[in-house]
Order: structure tokens, then sequence, then C-alpha cells
């Protein structure tokens, strides 16, 4: 029983330890990772969404505006839409969201997720970079919330994507770039609790 | 006096229709065409076609098209087949759904899930032309050229908010549906065409079998 504490607790510690704690300040540039924001003109995704056991799937459209900014509509297979979000330079807004899904923390989860991609806090005052073992750290602190972008030490490769606090990591995404700017697929992972986002680029008769 | 403002009110009716759908006019009396509508629905069993679905977001000017195969089984099973540009299956079949995408396959009972519920019974009775006389629909019975169409407007709170109308285009010489549109408060919408239909050939159960 003593033995199950002990574990329980080292368990705990483990889960609570800092992502972030052994990196060390560099003087490399952040905004090297610029170079890898997508360039969306109109791209087609198949989504799959599993949270908390269940399993979602639909599509993603992501489009550019002629005002520069960008929408996402996600609709089910068979044409049901499940929400209309705008991001731009200064601002999100909320065209539609299907009823179920309104909710302020389902829309903060899926926006934070979306900026992390879209890498919307590039333009952050306080922005640095950390290293560890040959991988950069880009970070971009936006509130609570810390933005990492990790790359090789030349940022020539951008590894992963993360959201996190200044210790801890909430969410990671990949991305693999297509030849066009836009990425062909696209991972999301909460580590705090179970959902996670692919999507995977789909070719349509307005792209062929 | 009255007949006069009655006389005008039917008239401003008739122009505004004419203007929301062109090439149509508003049938005054829809008795015969729904009699008709009704005889050829009772006579088909079965459905055959192929289907190409747009999706329409309008303040994107997009459309999203994808195309696959339909069929249809008295009373309540459907099969739709997603074939492009992805490969997506659901089979209606009561009230269950079945659901198999690239990654998973998945069961649902529309009693437990109010949304399914809700587009599993528009889809079936669309299809099946019990949509006419559903009382979660306010119904106008228009006339084309070719085709008749049918405007159901949602009664209900809930559905008003998933749809503004759902138009079915109703083919003269043979009665059977042949368009489905789903227009949706905001604008966008979805239509369904239906194209090689073929009905009444034999369809096994296994087709609609929800394992």
């Amino acid at each position: 029983m003593r033995c199950l504490l002990y574990v329980s607790c080292w368990l705990i510690c483990a889960a609570c330890s800092s992502s972030y704690k052994k990196l060390q300040r560099t003087e490399a540039d952040p905004l090297c990772i610029s170079a890898f924001r997508p360039a969306f003109s109109r791209a087609l995704y198949h989504a799959q969404v599993n949270v908390t056991g269940k399993h979602l799937s639909g599509l993603l459209i992501i489009k550019a505006m002629p005002d520069s900014s960008i929408r996402m509509v996600f609709s089910s297979e068979a044409g049901f839409k499940f929400f209309d979000f705008e991001f731009d330079r200064t601002g999100f807004k909320v065209h539609y969201i299907y009823s179920q899904m309104n909710k302020k923390a389902v829309i903060k989860t899926l926006r934070k997720d979306f900026e992390l991609l879209l890498m919307q806090h590039l333009n952050v005052p306080r922005s640095y970079t950390l290293k560890s073992d040959g991988n950069y750290y880009h970070v971009f602190p936006d509130g609570r919330d810390y933005y990492y972008y990790i790359t090789d030490s030349t940022c020539t490769n951008l590894l992963r994507m993360e959201r996190g606090s200044r210790k801890k990591r909430v969410v990671e995404a990949i991305m693999h770039p297509g030849n066009d700017g836009m990425p062909d697929t696209i991972g999301i992972k909460h580590h705090n609790f179970n959902f996670d986002i692919g999507l995977k680029r789909l070719r349509d008769d307005t792209e062929r | 006096m009255h007949k006069f403002v009655l006389t005008g009110m039917l008239w401003i009716t008739a122009i505004a229709a004419e203007a929301q759908y062109p090439g149509y006019a508003l049938l005054q009396n829809a008795s015969s065409f729904q009699a008709q509508f009704a005889a050829a629905s009772q006579k088909t069993n079965t459905v055959k076609s192929d289907f190409v679905q747009e999706k329409t977001l309008s303040l994107l000017a997009e459309k999203i098209v994808s195309k696959g195969k339909f069929w249809f089984k008295k009373e309540n099973a459907v099969r739709m087949e997603y074939t492009q540009p992805f490969q997506y299956l659901m089979i209606i079949n009561g009230s269950n759904v079945y659901i198999k995408d690239n990654q998973k396959e998945n069961k649902i009972s529309t009693k437990s899930n109010k949304l399914f519920r809700q587009i599993n019974t528009i889809m079936i009775d669309c299809v099946n032309g019990k949509a006419l006389q559903s009382s979660d629909f306010k119904v106008r019975i228009f006339e084309g050229k070719t085709t008749f169409m049918a405007e159901l407007s949602p009664v209900n709170k809930n559905l008003k908010t998933l749809f503004s109308n759902i138009n079915m285009v109703i083919e003269k010489k043979d009665y059977a549906v042949s368009r489905i549109e789903m227009h949706e408060p905001s604008g966008d919408g979805t239509s369904i065409h239906f194209v090689n239909r073929q009905f009444n050939i034999p369809l096994a159960d296994a087709l609609f079998a929800v394992r």
C-alpha cells in the first residue's frame, strides 16, 4: 500500500514536472520561424476529431479572404455546419457555431489551437529563444499563454509547435508542408485532456 | 372591398414567390399535386442513384462538391456512399445510423442523439415523400416547366436554427425527387442532386445493415 502511494505521488509529480525547465536562453532570432507560417489561399481538409472517447469527422475549409483575414468552416461530410471562424491580425470572430458546441471553453480551445497553427502571435513584443539538446524553442508569450515553435539549431526545419504556460506544455501540433505553401497534413494533440485533431488535405475539383 | 384586398394580397404573394424562385409559380391549390406525389411515393419501394452534393458557403464564395452513390429502401433505410473527394459511408436504418470514415466505424442510436435524429428524419422523409405531410414544416408548392418545387419552412424553433427552408425539386414526369436543397439561416446551404436514378430494383437488406 505504501509502495502504491509512493508510485502514485511520483506519477503525479512527473505529470506536474516542467516541460520547459531545462531550457536555456540563447540569442537566436525567434522571428526566423515566420518562414514556416502557412500561406493559406484556399485549402480543403478531411478532418478527424477525437474528443473524450468520441470520434467525429468532417470537412474543414481554410480560405484567405480579400481583406486578408482567414476563414475556417468545419462541416460534416453530409454538409451540416459545425462552425465558421474568422481570424485576422487583430482578432477573432465566431460567425457561426452549432448550438451544442457553443461553449466558451470549446471556442477558446479551438481558437488557440488554430492560432498556434496560423502563427498569429509572432508580433508580440517579448519574444525570445531557448535551447536544449540542439533544439531551439522560439517563444511568443501572450498573456498567460506561451506559444513555442521548435526548430533545429539553424532554423531550417520546423519540428513542432506547442502551446502551454511558462513551465508546462498543454498542446502539441505538427504540420507537414505541401508544395504550395499550405500544409498537406496537420496534427494537434492536447496533453491536458483527451482531444486530438487530424487534418489531411483533399484535392477537390476546385484545385485540380 | 375585402375581395380587392384579398386579390391584391394573393397577387403580391404570387409576385414575391416568382421573384424568389425564377421560373416557378406558386400553386394556390396543391391538392392534385399532393395526390399524385403521394401515389408515386406509395409505388416507390427502392431507389438507386448517383448523387452530387454541393455545399455552398456564401460569404466565402465557395462550393465544396462531393459525389457518391445513394440507395433507399422502404420504409426508412438509406445508404449514402461518398466516393469523391473523400471516402465516407453513412447508413440510416430506422433509428440507427452507421458511419464509416477513413479512420473509424461508428454506430449511433438516434434515440440518444438529437442532431442525428433530426437530420435522419428529414433525410428519410424527403426521400419517401412524408416530409410534405410533416407537422414540422409549413409547405408551399411551386410549379415550373418540367418540375415542381416543394418549399418546406420549419415551424419549430430548433429546426429554424438549422434551416431557413428545405426545398425538394420533384420531376413532373414521374413525381420523383431529383434534388434536395437545405438552406441555412446564414445563407449557406447544401444541395443533393440525384442522377442516374433507378426505381424499384431489388436491393439486398445487407446494403442497409447496421452491424
